[in-house]
């Protein structure tokens, strides 16, 4: 067996951002936010740890700003939805086009030519590891908190039944811009370990992707943290895969997209069929 | 259509355009003149916008005809590549007389957007699956189908870049203005809004989406049956992609190739929200976002304003809109 | 007898909303220990009211003085139907240790609660799966669980059979005993003879009487809810049977709501009324007839079977009134003419070829509008502006217009003033007079036994008991509808 080791790290690698995305998904459905935004943030994160590092040298502040980045995109929609009680799903796409397009702009802005950043401090493989391990510890931190604390009840009945949540004497609103709030924190990780953990670049076009499979990861998981975790690790494993099997001459593309299909396949139920929090995405 | 609130909403996107180009370290007054320059500045410079104002109108159209519908067709782009792709591929193959080849090709291009459109329309109609993700999962696969067959299997012989072969000359599209880009494409865009229009207003087929698209229990009750409803729109909406596709193609590249859309599909999603779902009001949106996208070249050149501003453009017009409520009354209405 | 310190005041409360004014200058006093109904018809701001008492929603002018907390137990459950009874009632206030939730001191809470108030539930089960009785008492439980000194509770027995009703009552009689106050929003006015020490009624936004019961009557009541009194509906007809609708052992839906094995037969010519509490199966009946949800068993108009699916059976002349019009019946953003034309849009004389006739829709809407006295500017309307009781008119003489052979009607005066209601239900009539088989839903049994030739008693799926119009018997059916013999 060529590398074991060596693929079991690979898939890891893979499934870090899919883990901290898929993860800032199930808390924000779970709070009643249908959050299709999670591309953008994870953009956004990986975005802003290249500016910052590249201005200050530090990727520990680069990392500052990829959290800070999420949160302000996962903030915004979580504002949106219960102060403007906006669509969530054009705002999130709105949030996306906004995010993406404001990385490329300022790709331009940082290095004078668009398309990708110049290289700047990255974390290196003792800051990857770091960040894997918090995926893992956050999936079972958020499962700790989601179904043994007052919060997590709170937050479970706000994509319930926000009308119970007001008549119990809380306010739904308030619980759900924090969900969001947290969830960016999770995304702009996300978005850090892509472009600072990974490599130590932004790329135009960087997230390819993995905030639209983070969704597919939640409803796998059914919109739990450590089923949706699991779900990451299993396309993180798929995009292993397709390393493997390039070399075997499978053409990449279609390895590429095998995530993708999988996920639609995953929508025809056949991977069995579970419900979504009732108040995911009502406007409230 | 609320015209004071709609010029504050684009003072404010002006506003803020402005700053994002002081950011990059240009001028906004340079920018937005080289803008205006690039896009309406000559006979040229207006025709190009025509052009990007075609293009737009067909995805924005399928978008707003499915939203109307009440499904979220976020698949524009994965459609109108698939339209163009089998387009291309179709219309490289054969050679014969314009008015054979052409409607061919064309609908080539509808069938290839349908059948992408109809994936997430039996996903949705027979299993209940999201048309959200379904449309954002199949618009990936599209672009890396794209890729796989333009470079490999498809690639045009003795060319150097992953593109089809080029369409002989007799499936082009007529061009209305010579020495320009813009075709028929234009005028048969033009009509196709001016379709749409009628058949939401007046067709039984437009009211049984309507219904469908704002009360589908009520819908279901009086006898519309909802799956048919769903599968017909995403169908319908990726083939009229689809057709949008074929134009680019058969018009303006003449070719397939990867750079046939900068994203034509995502930007048609604000085109349909700022023209408030209206096939009408679309056409002037459109028109609005096709100077963006042809001045922002010009924009680029001479005012050195990184062209992506445009994007940042359209996501806080998306974002802003998100907050309409398109209740959609009906078309007569006190 | 010297009066205690009142334990809520309400004094000139007015509540304006952007579309209406729902409260014009309301005072209010509950005294401790006392019973008190608030009636009104629909629309006339008892809810608003309630709302407003418990602190929910804020008065536009006006003053809430309460002795401590108020409880609110609402119409239609606040409750979340996933979690479990003691997330239910802990929620907000849940016992911790540390930074987590002590579920056995919950679980113990809600025991607790049971034992004091008589109120028996499973701390562990999930509500969901709790018959509706039962998951009020969840409700109850919560809002008890805040100590309050003033428990408000809206139409609380509108899902409950008769027994359950009367252990509701003894518990709100036990609660009154201990110093609460407790407020009753109902319309059931026999209840507010039987129970209540003082009767308010609420009129379009204003107190027009309040005073106790024993010095007032039903009567009396239902005058000052109404401001005058109600017009007589139509005479009936003597009639000769047509043909018939027949349901032989039909069975749809699934669980406690479910339809089991029901067989029955309504021909043209009369009204048969389904009584039964709300959740015994009459929901499943009516959509399966509508043709939205399958079943197994027969069903027949005449000779034919009906065919499966809803447009068919709209096209061989049965017509249904859903039990929510604004999801299932209209689409409010669009105009009157649009939801008049909805059901027969796909069919001559609505639609031309491709496309739809204006003017046969215009007339349409024209004589519903006519016929059903439905107030409003214009047909272009958007039916979202109109009153629930014109949007109910629209339904209604939309389903009438086309002299259906076969027409149910699903609580077809819900949520509809006295007036309204009283001509509905004379259309209904004249369409039985007419020849229509008419099955009639709905959860006052006053309605039932005033407007039908027949009643079947519902109970779990199934139909209990069969009476004739000459022997209608109250106390045996009221016995039947809560599962008795």
């Amino acid at each position: 067996m060529p590398d074991l080791i060596g693929f079991c790290e690979l898939v890891l690698v893979k499934a870090t951002p899919l883990i901290f995305a898929a993860l800032a998904g199930v808390l924000c459905e779970r709070s009643g936010i249908l959050n299709i935004a999670l591309e953008g943030a994870l953009a956004a994160g990986a975005f802003a740890a290249v500016a910052a590092s590249y201005e200050t040298g530090s990727p520990l502040l680069g990392a500052v700003a990829g959290v800070l980045a999420g949160v302000l995109v996962c903030g915004t929609l979580g504002v949106a939805a219960t102060r403007f009680r906006v669509d969530q799903i054009v705002a999130g796409t709105g949030l996306n086009v906004l995010a993406i397009g404001g990385a490329a702009f300022g790709i331009v802005v940082m290095s004078g030519t668009p398309g990708v950043t110049p290289e700047v401090h990255a974390f290196g493989p003792s800051g990857e590891a770091v960040l894997v391990i918090l995926a893992m510890c956050c999936a079972l931190g958020l499962h700790f908190a989601l179904y043994r604390t007052p919060w997590g009840l709170h937050l479970r009945a706000c994509g319930e039944n926000p009308e119970a949540v007001v008549s119990a004497g809380l306010d739904p609103r308030r619980i759900r811009v924090v969900a969001t709030l947290i969830a960016g924190v999770l995304a702009g990780l996300g978005g850090i370990f892509l472009s600072l953990g990974e490599l130590d670049i932004y790329s135009d076009g960087m997230t390819a992707g993995r905030g639209f499979i983070a969704l597919a990861a939640v409803i796998f998981g059914r919109w739990t943290p450590l089923g949706a975790c699991a779900a990451a690790i299993a396309f993180g494993a798929l995009s292993a895969l397709q390393f493997v099997l390039q070399r075997a001459g499978v053409p990449s593309e279609l390895l590429q997209a095998l995530p993708y299909v999988v996920a639609l396949a995953a929508l025809t139920g056949i991977f069995g069929k579970s419900r979504a929090p009732a108040a995911d995405g009502v406007v409230f | 259509m609320n015209l004071r609130r709609a010029a504050i909403f684009a003072a404010v996107l002006g506003a803020l355009a402005a700053g994002a180009m002081l950011l990059a370290g240009a001028n906004p007054i340079a920018g937005f003149a080289a803008l205006a320059r690039g896009a309406l500045g000559g006979e040229r410079q207006i025709s190009e916008t025509l052009v990007q104002t075609t293009a737009l109108l067909f995805p924005s159209l399928a978008v707003a005809f499915a939203f109307r519908a009440g499904l979220f067709n976020i698949g524009a782009e994965g459609q109108l590549i698939a339209g163009g792709l089998l387009a291309g591929l179709v219309g490289a193959a054969f050679v014969a007389p314009g008015w054979i080849a052409i409607p061919v090709v064309l609908a080539a291009g509808a069938i290839g957007g349908g059948l992408w459109g109809g994936v997430a329309g039996v996903l949705r109609a027979r299993f209940g699956g999201n048309e959200v993700i379904a449309t954002l999962m199949l618009n990936v696969i599209a672009a890396l189908l794209a890729n796989y067959l333009v470079v490999g299997p498809l690639h045009a012989p003795d060319v150097a870049g992953p593109e089809t072969a080029e369409l002989p000359a007799s499936s082009w599209l007529p061009v209305l203005l010579p020495h320009t880009r813009l075709t028929i494409a234009f005028v048969f865009a033009l009509a196709l809004a001016g379709f749409l229009r009628y058949v939401f207003a007046r067709t039984v087929f437009g009211y049984e989406l309507r219904a469908a698209g704002e009360a589908p229990h009520a819908a279901a009750r009086a006898g519309i049956d909802l799956r048919r409803t769903a599968l017909l729109a995403m169908t319908l909406s990726g083939a009229i992609a689809g057709f949008g596709g074929a134009t680019l193609v058969a018009g303006v590249l003449h070719r397939f190739n990867v750079e046939l859309s900068p994203g034509y599909g995502f930007i048609a999603i604000a085109v349909a929200l700022v023209g408030g779902l209206d096939p009408l009001w679309i056409v002037l949106a459109a028109f609005a976002f096709g100077i963006l996208q042809s001045g922002s070249l010009t924009m680029q050149a001479l005012a050195h304003v990184p062209k992506d501003v445009v994007s940042v453009v359209e996501g806080l017009a998306i974002l802003g809109l998100s907050a309409r409520r398109f209740a959609r009354r009906s078309p007569d209405a006190a | 007898m010297a009066l205690a310190a009142a334990s809520l005041e309400l004094r000139g409360i007015v509540k304006h909303y952007p579309a209406l004014t729902a409260l014009r200058g309301v005072d209010l006093t509950l005294l401790p220990g006392e019973i008190h109904a608030l009636c009104g018809e629909n629309g006339a701001g008892k809810s608003t009211l309630a709302r407003i008492a418990a602190g929910k929603v804020q008065a536009t002018e006006g003053t809430v003085a309460a002795s401590g907390p108020v409880g609110l137990v609402h119409q239609h459950f606040e409750l979340v139907d996933r979690l479990r009874v003691w997330e239910n009632v802990v929620l907000g206030r849940e016992p911790r240790r540390g930074g987590r939730i002590d579920v056995a001191a919950a679980r113990e809470r809600v025991r607790d609660l049971s034992r004091r108030y008589g109120l028996a539930v499973d701390p562990d089960a999930v509500v969901e799966t709790l018959p509706v009785g039962i998951a009020q008492r969840v409700e109850i439980l919560r809002e008890l669980s805040k100590e309050p000194s003033v428990l408000v509770l809206d139409e609380p027995t509108a899902v409950l059979a008769a027994t359950e009703i009367e252990t509701l009552f003894a518990t709100l009689h036990a609660l009154a005993a201990r110093g609460a106050a407790i407020l009753v929003i109902t319309h059931k006015l026999q209840e507010v003879i039987g129970h209540a020490d003082r009767v308010t009624v609420i009129r379009g936004g204003l107190i027009v009487s309040t005073g106790p019961t024993s010095e007032t009557s039903l009567g009396a009541i239902a005058r000052a809810m109404v401001g005058g009194d109600v017009p007589p509906l139509s005479a009936r007809a003597a009639t000769v049977p047509g043909p018939a609708f027949v349901a032989a052992n039909v069975s749809a839906g699934a669980g406690a709501h479910a339809l089991r094995d029901a067989s029955f037969e309504v021909r043209g010519g009369e009204i048969i009324g389904i009584a039964g509490v709300e959740g015994n199966g009459q929901a499943a009946l009516c959509d399966a007839i509508a043709g939205i949800l399958a079943y197994d068993g027969e069903m027949r108009l005449g000779e034919r079977a009906l065919p499966p699916d809803p447009a068919g059976r709209l096209a061989a002349g049965l017509r249904v009134i859903p039990q929510d019009r604004r999801r299932e019946a209209l689409v409010v953003a669009w105009s009157v003419v649009e939801n008049v034309a909805l059901g027969d849009h796909a069919r001559t004389p609505l639609r031309r070829g491709w496309n739809v006739d204006r003017g046969a829709r215009d007339a349409a809407a024209r004589r519903v509008v006519e016929r059903f006295d439905v107030r409003t500017p214009s047909i272009r309307t958007s039916v979202d502006s109109l009153s629930g009781g014109n949007q109910q008119k629209i339904v209604v003489g939309r389903a009438l217009a086309c002299e259906p052979k076969f027409l149910v009607a699903y609580q077809p005066t819900r949520g509809v003033d006295i007036g309204a209601a009283a001509l509905l239900q004379s259309r209904l009539i004249e369409a039985r007079n007419a020849g229509a088989a008419v099955l009639l839903v709905s959860f006052e049994l006053d309605e039932i036994l005033e407007l039908s030739d027949r009643v079947l008693v519902m109970y779990r799926g199934k139909v209990a008991g069969e009476f004739e119009r000459a022997s209608f018997d109250r106390a045996h059916i009221g016995a039947l509808m809560a599962g008795g013999a």
